[in-house]
């Protein structure tokens, strides 16, 4: 008899799972390139504003959504890229993954240089790279805070300095774009002065990351001396917890990125993405990225206090679509030249 | 002649699975199976790595050696496999030895201690050596040091802590079993203990030691979870093809990469099961040989244990600094303690712990029932490509996670097997993947249990599914039950392979490990893994609870890899 009862349990543990597996709900995909706990205030936001609709979405890098958009363009599995920067919107509207959205009602009030003109994408906030140091580390080491491209270069330097991979991050690309129009001839693209500087700052590098915010953290920690990170991540995950250390930008100009917004083409609930691609644009909405002292694109939406604004920092003239146009080739060269990939 | 037999017999074979078409049928499905899920993906990458646009382009074969990018990662991996492999299995065989024999007290703890490594979660062993020998680790600043734990020293350091259990597991077994009566025989001509340790009883460990060493080698070869967190500018074959599919969304060159390290695993594989295997000197089948002889002298045993003390209390110390790391608020500046990590964990991953739960829920029942099923088909019934079967159900015990991942990804995307966005395809990665260990264990349990019961049942009229489900299974409790154990703990605990068939509908625990761990955050990312190890062992122990229930036998403990 132990033997028939083991067969029901057996049975029954098989059904309770199928039962677990369950039918999917109708409801609206969407990738995100915001860290996991800042989607989740916007996303949670934006459901209790519409009770309706249900939002399931998975975390990825900028660079990660775009690849994956490659993978699944046969068969998109999500309708809206909500967040990252716009290098990979430019880089996917150009591959034909991306749904235009002229009729949204933001188009009319944001700026033509944080839109695409054919509606492909739109910005949803800026953001400026900064140099995070770690005090301690510059106190025992007895060098100042890094003030220019150059200075990363410091002897001081070498295996201190942390950022991530440039085919990784929006970051780490947004910084490498910076680094190729600061250094030589500010064209877009690598000429010889580029390569030798990404080669001597690559030796410098202790670590590569996966993710472009966790320099900043890191350096808190004091696991290295030096990060190239978004300023907004700086305050939000350097400064605001209270770890010893320093915001500085480059003399020579920093860097910047449109956080960008698309519809996915064939994506498979397009017109719920609307409703949250409109909801993304509002005051209300932007309102909260106060607390993560990223800049809002929306221009009655509130500022952080201490946000660094383009007024604070010295901006270079980055063709950000250029950058987008060629990452692909970039990233190759950028692979040749540091060794990694 | 001898061909003319071969061919007699495999007619012979042909006939009597023709004749009993339950049989026939069933080991269809199976083969089936195992072409789909684990041949099927296989080809895809070779295809992938070989064929562009459909015509013959081994492009980045032809690039690895060229390229320093490419190469200086997997000559890294196998000097990393190389100094783990020899670190690993040096410390499981002072662990064997203090257990199995001499008389040191405090053995279960100790055996417990060497467990722990195996259901804990990945990244955890390297999250702690950041804490405790990082740059500004509690070490490091402690004695004032100022050394680089990335690389090469953290990756032997970490990955010899996560598998020395496994050699561990081996050497115990070989060293238990050695006959005692060829050791006393040298004693008793007048050798030294010494030379008796040197010349027989190490001589008989060697096929053993080397076992051991070749899997610990493997599983270094194919670990993701430490190097991706200490890898620091010490690149890896495991990490680099990662980035190369999800970085770069570079399938041709992922494919490349994945073969440089599918070809040591697999010839190491061959290697340790068709040659040295076959070289063992211990039976571990037929008549048991008795309790080995325990060393009781002090010379030998107290160096043996104040060894194993140490290493125990590093164990415990990397699992106690990640335990206070998870309550701490801002490790390395504000140690004052916080649940804010834990809320924080079930906050934003609560939804995870019910996806995980619910896969693996799925995954390890039909799991356990597949592994005990083919087990039971290769041991007891006579077929064409009996062996064929028991090979590749058993191949991807050597193919590394990585690999597997990037081959479903490859093999699943399209019709006809369109799977990716499902929970399906996670389920079926946890499956075939795991499944070894339970058919190994299976055909282990099996090959000593006497025929004569099943052909009873089938004698009085029971069909084939009647005298498997009220027979055979009842018969290897044990081995199903460790299968089963073995795979919950995996679906929880693995991340190479899973990393790249997540999708949006589904999160599992071990990928939103690793996206904190991405993120530095070390706390959350503790958390997290405590988490993980919270259910694992909650499970452990309801399912010990029910199966012993059912079955009321003697329960093997969990074993390993």
């Amino acid at each position: 008899m132990k033997k028939t009862r083991m067969v029901f349990v057996l049975v029954g543990v098989l059904l309770l799972g199928l039962a677990l597996v369950g039918a999917a709900k109708d409801t609206l995909t969407i990738y995100t390139a915001f860290d996991a706990d800042q989607a989740q205030v916007y996303i949670e936001a934006f459901e209790a504003s519409h009770p309706n609709i249900d939002v399931e979405w998975v975390r990825l890098s900028s660079g990660e959504v775009y690849t994956r958009l490659q993978a699944e363009a046969a068969n998109p599995q999500a309708s809206l890229w909500f967040g990252g920067s716009n290098t990979s919107h430019i880089a996917a509207a150009k591959a034909g993954l991306l749904e235009p959205y002229k009729e949204s009602l933001a188009w009319q009030y944001i700026a033509p240089q944080f839109k695409d003109p054919a509606g492909m994408w739109i910005g949803l906030y800026v953001g400026y790279i900064g140099f995070v140091s770690n005090t301690d580390f510059l106190a025992s080491a007895g060098v100042d805070a890094p003030t220019s491209w150059q200075d990363l270069l410091k002897p001081e330097f070498k295996g201190e300095i942390t950022i991530a991979y440039a085919f990784a991050s929006g970051t780490a690309y947004t910084t490498l774009a910076g680094m190729l129009t600061a250094i030589g001839s500010p064209d877009p693209g690598f000429d010889a002065e580029d390569e030798a500087y990404v080669a001597a700052f690559s030796a410098q590098v202790g670590q590569y990351n996966s993710s472009g915010s966790a320099a900043a953290t890191m350096v808190g920690q004091g696991e290295f001396g030096v990060g190239i990170v978004f300023s907004h991540d700086i305050l939000k995950k350097a400064v605001a917890p209270g770890y010893p250390v320093v915001m500085t930008f480059p003399e020579e100009g920093t860097s910047y990125e449109i956080g960008g917004m698309a519809l996915i083409k064939g994506g498979p609930q397009l017109e719920l993405a609307k409703v949250f691609y409109d909801w993304a644009m509002t005051k209300e909405a932007q309102d909260l990225y106060e607390q993560f002292y990223r800049l809002p694109l929306n221009p009655e939406a509130n500022l952080a206090a201490g946000s660094v604004k383009a007024t604070d920092v010295n901006v270079l003239p980055i063709d950000l679509v250029w950058y987008g146009d060629n990452k692909d080739a970039m990233l190759d060269k950028w692979s040749e030249v540091t060794g990694e990939y | 002649m001898k061909l003319d037999v071969y061919r007699r017999e495999l007619r012979g074979e042909f006939r009597r699975l023709r004749r009993d078409p339950v049989l026939l049928s069933i080991v269809a499905i199976v083969f089936a199976l195992l072409a789909i899920f684990i041949i099927f993906p296989l080809v895809k990458v070779i295809q992938y790595s070989l064929w562009a646009n459909g015509s013959f382009e081994p492009r980045y074969f032809l690039e690895f050696f060229q390229k320093v990018y490419y190469w200086r990662p997997l000559i890294n991996s196998l000097i990393v496999g190389a100094l783990v492999s020899v670190c690993g299995t040096t410390v499981a065989f002072v662990f064997a030895y203090g257990i199995a024999r001499t008389d040191i007290p405090g053995k279960p703890l100790f055996r417990l201690v060497a467990m722990m490594p195996i259901v804990s979660p990945p990244f955890l062993i390297a999250l702690s050596a950041i804490l405790l020998l990082g740059n500004h680790g509690v070490i490091t600043d402690a004695l004032n040091l100022n050394w680089d734990i990335y690389g090469l020293p953290g990756l032997v350091l970490t990955e010899t802590l996560a598998y020395f259990p496994i050699a561990f597991m081996i050497l115990e077994g070989v060293l238990s079993k050695i006959d005692p009566s060829i050791e006393e025989a040298a004693l008793d001509m007048g050798a030294s203990k010494l030379r008796t340790f040197l010349t027989v009883t190490l001589p008989l460990a060697i096929p053993g030691i080397a076992s051991a060493a070749l899997l610990v080698f493997i599983r270094s070869l194919e670990d993701f979870g430490n190097p991706v967190v200490i890898q620091g500018r010490f690149r890896v074959l495991t990490v680099a093809a990662y980035h190369a599919v999800t970085g770069r969304y570079n399938l041709p060159l992922g494919s490349t990469l994945a073969i440089f390290m599918l070809l040591p695993t697999l010839m190491i594989f061959v290697v340790q099961k068709y040659y040295i295997a076959r070289r063992s000197y211990v039976t571990v089948t037929g008549k048991p040989s008795g309790i080995g002889l325990k060393s009781t002298e002090k010379r030998v045993k107290i160096p043996i244990f104040i060894a194993m003390l140490l290493f125990g209390g590093v164990i415990l110390l990397v699992y106690g600094v990640v335990l206070v790391g998870s309550f701490t608020k801002l490790w390395g500046y504000d140690h004052t303690l916080t649940l804010a990590n834990y809320i924080y964990v079930f906050k934003v991953g609560g939804q995870y712990v019910w996806d995980t739960l619910r896969i693996a829920l799925v995954a390890t029942p039909v799991g356990g029932l597949l592994s005990i099923l083919i087990a039971y088909l290769v041991v007891r019934k006579r077929f064409v490509g009996r062996g064929a079967m028991e090979f590749v159900s058993m191949l991807n015990f050597a193919v590394p996670g990585v690999v597997v991942g990037i081959a479903y990804i490859l093999a699943f995307n399209t019709p006809p097997f369109q799977l990716t966005g499902t929970v399906f395809i996670i389920m079926l990665v946890f499956i075939f993947r795991r499944m070894p260990v339970g058919i190994r264990d299976g055909i282990a349990q099996l090959q000593q249990i006497d025929p004569a019961i099943e052909e009873a049942s089938s004698s009085l009229g029971a069909g084939f599914f009647r005298t498997f489900i009220r027979v055979t299974l009842p018969l290897v409790a044990p081995a199903f039950l460790s299968g089963m154990v073995y795979m919950f703990v995996r679906c929880m605990t693995a991340i190479s392979a899973v990393i790249f068939v997540v999708s949006a509908g589904v999160q599992l625990l071990t990928v939103a490990l690793l996206y904190e761990v991405d993120q530095a955050n070390l706390a959350a990312a503790a958390a997290y893994g405590y988490v993980i190890i919270a259910i694992v062992l909650t499970a452990i122990v309801l399912m010990r609870f029910v199966v012993g229930k059912l079955f009321k036998g003697g329960l093997t403990p969990m074993r390993g890899e």
